[in-house]
């Protein structure tokens, strides 16, 4: 049973701070209602214009242009579920979907473990200057384009004039074929992938990791917890929501790689690191198939989603809300 | 102070409104930036010209553009430069440019996107040449018959060549001399080259790569192919041309092998020859004589090359430029013709690689006339002595690749560059079916593989670029 009554009718309601609410003017209150509606759609209108223009219409066309076949040079012609069925039987769709997923579990546990593992290191270990200076240092990467962090990388790791095989030689150790094999260019995408992304990921849980009261350690110590045990049961829980968004982001970020194997590796050697959106890439603008590339593009959005639907549905189990 | 408005009296709404028509008036009065309006020579009836390379290439082509003016006055001219890794990817904008309803009159095609254009894009140039053939008479015999007809698709003309590049072998002539080597003969063999590969290998052991080479259309894999005289795709020749050859050619010695243009309709890479080429260039990369064919960059070559880190490479006349800015001397590097096989139908053929590159009129052209004024221009010896003072790439007209213009810059043996095509008249174009960027894709996929294994994946990853190239070819361009 409520304990406030309802204020009877007439009587002039009280505002949050107490203060007697005049009533508007009579005929005055829908106009301003309306202009105040008007306003805030006026300040809503460059979002909604842009991301429709940009996001949704693009969305919706890639959809309804994976059901015909389009070459840019003539008219499309709708062609049902053709696009869909030939993905499937394209051995190299198939095997860039795999290399994806592969890409993703390896490069979203390494991105994730690494920017963890850094995160606590400099809140725990260094002084609050440093601190500032390894959040930017980390970061950095993030900011460089994609494509000239790839470009420099493929020079360092170019398997006869690169650095690292230069640095390798001098304690010994024979030239790498780093680009060359496929299992030294998946390394190196990984490789050079984790490093331009971590930095997000590690803000995130610097973020989360300075958030936890000092109190609930101290605790923790007094029942007796020490060292790993502390941050298996405090740290872990009280930055799980944390590290759900990170991981959300981590995933849906690397099943969309493109730039570092398009600019290292040219997906190969073979297809050995090829992924969807290199598919996409090649088949539409290479092939001017474009409604197959829409065709792979809607099924990465279907995976994207169920993934990152799953993500959510096993947060339930997983994710500690204080 | 009375009258006059204090900070606080302006609501943040009047001032949210007030920048609200700022933003406006600012976009108003931007308005012809931002749709490109104020572009020169945009939607002025200009004829538009699009060019592979930087706004750097567009300038250097203003003095062209500037004769072309002085001819005639009556026709704009807009030269659009549009930055791209590779032809593959310049042709991918031009496309995008279609699709947009925003195409060029005019586009520089080289011989990688020569049968796309043709076959989707481009305008016959035959009514113009036959219009103009006392014109262009003086041209066609200045030209290399077989650079014609690498512009030849099924009987119709599409491009005029203005340069072109051999797949020629360059070297290191001091490493050459440090390593006990002379100048290669002119017919030396593919085993000739691996034993001056070998030698340079042990005169060198650390930090230097004998022979460097990409994987690409051209300059890769293909020279070999065609060195043992074979090709990844089958070669077939159109009929037709007759036209052509007929009227500007009569006489030539190679007239009667002269064609519609070339066809590559078929994969070819289970050929026994196929095998052999790749398994010879997997023995290189095997024994340490030759990189695993990586996406080389031109740039980053010609700096290992500068540098006397790599002993040989295949590159055409585009290459003397360039190893001049980075500081090689006329004698610091030579050139010599691509080895031939040693044993073999092909032997005798000695086969070289070429592309070469010119203008095609677009059919959604404008003013055609107009266009082929522009192209007519372009291959006239005025033109092409504007465009290609230095030597950044090989001229078309055999009458400009001469002593001056590799004067101070090398190489000693120039004369290389165009007897390629003069003494070896069976070299062809680089293999480009309308269907090119899938065909690359096909090839850049597997070449990698195929040489840098044991036997098996040689065998593995050509039975893969077989049906790799099955599928390519299938698909309607």
């Amino acid at each position: 049973m409520s304990t406030t009554a309802a204020p009877e009718k007439g009587t002039p309601r009280l505002s949050e701070n107490g203060r007697r609410r005049q009533p508007p003017p009579a005929g005055t209150a829908p106009s301003a209602a309306r202009g105040s509606r008007a306003m805030a759609w006026l300040f809503l209108a460059p979002t909604i214009v842009g991301m429709g223009v940009f996001t949704l219409v693009p969305i919706v066309a890639s959809i309804l242009l994976a059901f015909f076949r389009w070459d840019i040079l003539s008219a499309p012609q709708f062609a049902g579920l053709a696009n869909f069925t030939e993905i499937t039987s394209d051995p190299t769709v198939r095997v860039a979907f795999g290399n994806t997923i592969g890409f993703v579990v390896v490069a979203v546990v390494l991105q994730l473990g690494v920017a963890l593992g850094l995160a606590v290191l400099v809140q725990e270990r260094l002084p609050n200057w440093l601190r500032v200076f390894f959040r930017s240092a980390f970061f950095f990467p993030l900011i460089l384009s994609a494509a000239s962090v790839s470009i420099f990388m493929k020079y360092l790791f170019n398997e006869q004039f690169g650095v690292v095989n230069w640095l390798l030689g001098t304690v010994g150790v024979p030239a790498v074929p780093w680009l060359t094999t496929p299992v030294g260019s998946a390394c190196v995408v990984v490789l050079v992938y984790v490093w331009q992304n971590f930095g997000f990921s590690f803000l995130l849980f610097l973020g989360a990791l300075s958030s936890i009261p000092q109190e609930t350690y101290e605790a923790a110590s007094i029942d007796g917890a020490t060292g790993w045990r502390k941050h298996r049961h405090v740290t872990l829980p009280l930055i799980s929501p944390t590290t759900l968004v990170a991981s959300v982001m981590a995933i849906i970020n690397a099943l969309q790689v493109f730039d570092q194997p398009y600019v290292l590796t040219r997906g190969g050697p073979g297809d050995s690191t090829r992924t969807a959106v290199m598919v996409i890439f090649e088949t539409a603008f290479q092939r001017l198939e474009f409604g197959k590339a829409s065709a792979i593009g809607v099924v990465l959005m279907l995976l994207i989603m169920a993934v990152t639907a799953l993500q959510f549905r096993l947060s339930k189990r997983f994710v500690f809300y204080q | 102070m009375g009258d006059s408005i204090r900070l606080r009296d302006i609501s943040r709404r009047t001032a949210l409104g007030a920048l609200g028509v700022g933003i406006l008036g600012a976009t108003a009065a931007s308005w012809p930036r931002l749709t490109a309006t104020d572009i020169p020579g945009r939607n002025d009836g200009s004829l538009s010209i699009a060019i592979l390379g930087t706004a750097a290439d567009a300038a250097a082509r203003q003095k062209a553009v500037d004769a072309f003016r002085r001819l005639h006055p009556e026709i704009k001219v807009r030269v659009q430069a549009i930055q791209a890794v590779d032809w593959k990817d310049f042709f991918s904008k031009i496309l995008t440019m279609v699709a947009a309803g925003n195409p060029p009159d005019v586009v520089y095609v080289a011989t990688e996107g020569a049968q796309l254009f043709a076959e989707k894009l481009a305008q016959p140039l035959d009514e113009f040449v036959r219009r103009d053939a006392n014109v262009m008479a003086e041209y066609f015999a200045d030209v290399h018959p077989s650079l014609v007809e690498a512009f030849m698709y099924r009987g119709s003309l599409y491009q005029l060549p203005m340069d072109w590049n051999a797949a020629n072998m360059y070297y290191n002539t001091s490493v050459f001399s440090a390593s006990g080597l002379a100048r290669p003969a002119d017919d030396w063999t593919h085993l000739d080259f691996r034993a001056a590969l070998a030698a340079m290998r042990r005169a060198n052991p650390d930090g230097f790569t004998p022979y460097y080479w990409t994987n690409r259309l051209f300059g890769g894999v293909v020279p070999w192919l065609y060195a043992n005289g074979t090709s990844f795709l089958s070669e077939e020749r159109a009929a037709g041309g007759d036209w052509l050859w007929d009227r500007f050619y009569p006489s030539d010695p190679s007239r009667a092998s002269r064609s519609g243009g070339y066809l590559w309709e078929g994969p070819n890479a289970d050929d026994p020859r196929v095998v052999e080429a790749f398994d010879f260039l997997r023995g290189l990369v095997k024994d340490g004589l030759g990189v695993r064919p990586e996406e080389g960059g031109g740039n980053s070559l010609v700096g290992l090359f500068a540098s006397g880190r790599i002993g040989t490479t295949p590159a055409g006349g585009y290459w003397v430029q360039g190893l001049a800015e980075a500081g090689m001397g006329p004698d610091a590097f030579d050139v010599a013709f691509f080895p031939r096989w040693a044993s073999g139908p092909a032997s005798a053929a000695q086969r070289h690689q070429f592309g070469t590159a010119g203008y095609a009129i677009m059919k959604t052209a404008k003013d055609k006339d107009a266009a082929w004024e522009w192209v007519k221009f372009s291959a006239s010896r005025e033109a092409m002595e504007l465009l290609f003072a230095t030597p950044s790439t090989t001229p078309a007209r055999r009458s400009m690749v001469n002593e001056a213009l590799y004067s101070g810059k090398g190489p000693a043996h120039w004369k290389v560059f165009y007897d390629t095509l003069d003494r070896f008249p069976a070299t062809g174009p680089i293999p480009a079916p309308p269907q090119q960027a899938a065909v690359e894709t096909a090839l850049i996929k597997n070449v990698s593989l195929a040489v840098s294994g044991d036997e098996r994946q040689l065998k593995s990853a050509l039975a893969s670029l077989q049906g790799d190239l099955e599928l390519a070819l299938r698909r309607t361009p």
